[in-house]
């Protein structure tokens, strides 16, 4: 039987970066999908399995997509529980969301600061070319100095959509791979 | 007394929450910690055992690795349903060694099925390498 990886990804920004706008399009394209359902105030959960090139195996993601302020309150503790990884996203045309990126990524590290937790950076809304405000450079750069895969989409135009989650889930699985290793030497 | 969770004494891992078949559950009751069930990811995760017949236990001793918390629960039910609190624990992060720990239980426990649960980890995925159980059988 194949192997199945179960992965919670949770994705996080300012409010109208276009987070529930990549979710959708990421999980609509394909079949495997479930039914999108509200946990609770705020969090958003759809599930999608896709599989993993050259192997058997796939990765079954259950993507929590978060609402506004509302993520801080005590009762979305759900969400921020043992994350598999991270999608942080931006707007390019609006400055301030790409600076909080920082406060966003340093929410998600905290929950679990001994804990690798893989991650990607989007740079939504790229079809805004004209107002357009911070630049690949500078996306990169961070991504870069801080762990993550730089990635540009536009949901809107559905350009590019796919790729980090595909990455993201990669990474995790490749993760599952070097965890088996490390205990085949332990005992 | 003997090690009422081993194969040989007839015992079985009947549920799973995790499945690879390269490293599937019965790697737990096989004797050796150099072979292990590992989680796939996410928490918790669980799996159930059933006992060749009633026992009665004395002591539970586990090795695993990045087990955060534990808890075991007991049935003497026929089927494995209807489970009671046993023992929990929150165990220690330990670097490249596996954790080693013993559960005592309060003498009298006849038990027929347990349920080890997960409720967390140290990291994404966790290992369970063996688990062996003092106990006798109850007969009559
Ligand atoms: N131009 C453009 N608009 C987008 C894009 N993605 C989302 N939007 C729009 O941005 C607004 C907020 O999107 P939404 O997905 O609700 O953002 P969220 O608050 O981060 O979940 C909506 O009006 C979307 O139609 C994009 O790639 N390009
Ligand atoms: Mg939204």
């Amino acid at each position: 039987m194949p192997t199945v990886i179960r992965a919670k990804f949770i994705v996080v920004g300012d409010a109208t970066v276009g987070k529930s706008s990549l979710c959708q399009v990421f999980h609509s394209d394909g079949s495997f999908f479930n039914k999108a359902y509200t946990m609770t105030t705020g969090v958003e959960m759809v599930t999608k399995q896709i599989n993993i090139p050259d192997t058997k195996d796939s990765v079954e993601i259950y993507l929590y997509d978060s609402a506004g302020k509302e993520i801080f309150a005590d009762h979305i503790s759900k969400f921020w529980d043992h994350p598999s990884g991270v999608i942080v996203v931006y707007d390019v045309a609006t400055e301030a969301t790409f600076s909080n990126c920082q406060k966003w990524l340093d929410r998600v590290r905290q929950t679990e600061p001994n804990l690798h937790i893989p991650g990607v950076l989007i740079a939504n809304k790229v079809d805004l070319d004209q107002r357009r405000r911070v630049s690949p450079k500078t996306g990169k750069d961070f991504a870069s100095s801080h762990g993550l895969a730089y990635f540009e989409c536009s949901a809107k135009e559905m350009q590019g959509v796919d790729a980090p989650f595909y990455f993201l889930a990669n990474e995790f699985y490749k993760l599952y791979q070097e965890r088996i290793e490390t205990l085949k030497s332990l005992s | 007394m003997f090690d009422v969770a081993s194969k040989l004494a007839g015992a079985q891992i009947v549920l799973a929450t995790s499945c690879d078949d390269r490293y599937p559950p019965e790697n737990i009751i096989d004797g050796s910690d150099e072979t292990f069930w590992p989680t796939t990811g996410l928490f918790p995760q669980e799996f159930v055992l059933t006992f060749g017949s009633m026992m009665e236990i004395k002591r539970i001793n586990l090795a695993c690795y990045n087990v955060k918390r534990i808890i075991f629960e007991k049935s003497e039910a026929p089927e494995p349903l209807k489970f009671e609190p046993l023992t929990e624990r929150v165990l220690e992060k330990t670097d490249r060694t596996l954790q080693h720990e013993e559960f005592s239980i309060p003498g009298g426990t006849h038990i027929m099925h347990l349920r080890v649960l997960i409720e967390s980890g140290y990291d994404h995925f966790v290992s369970m390498h063996k688990l062996s159980i003092d106990g006798n059988a109850l007969h009559g």
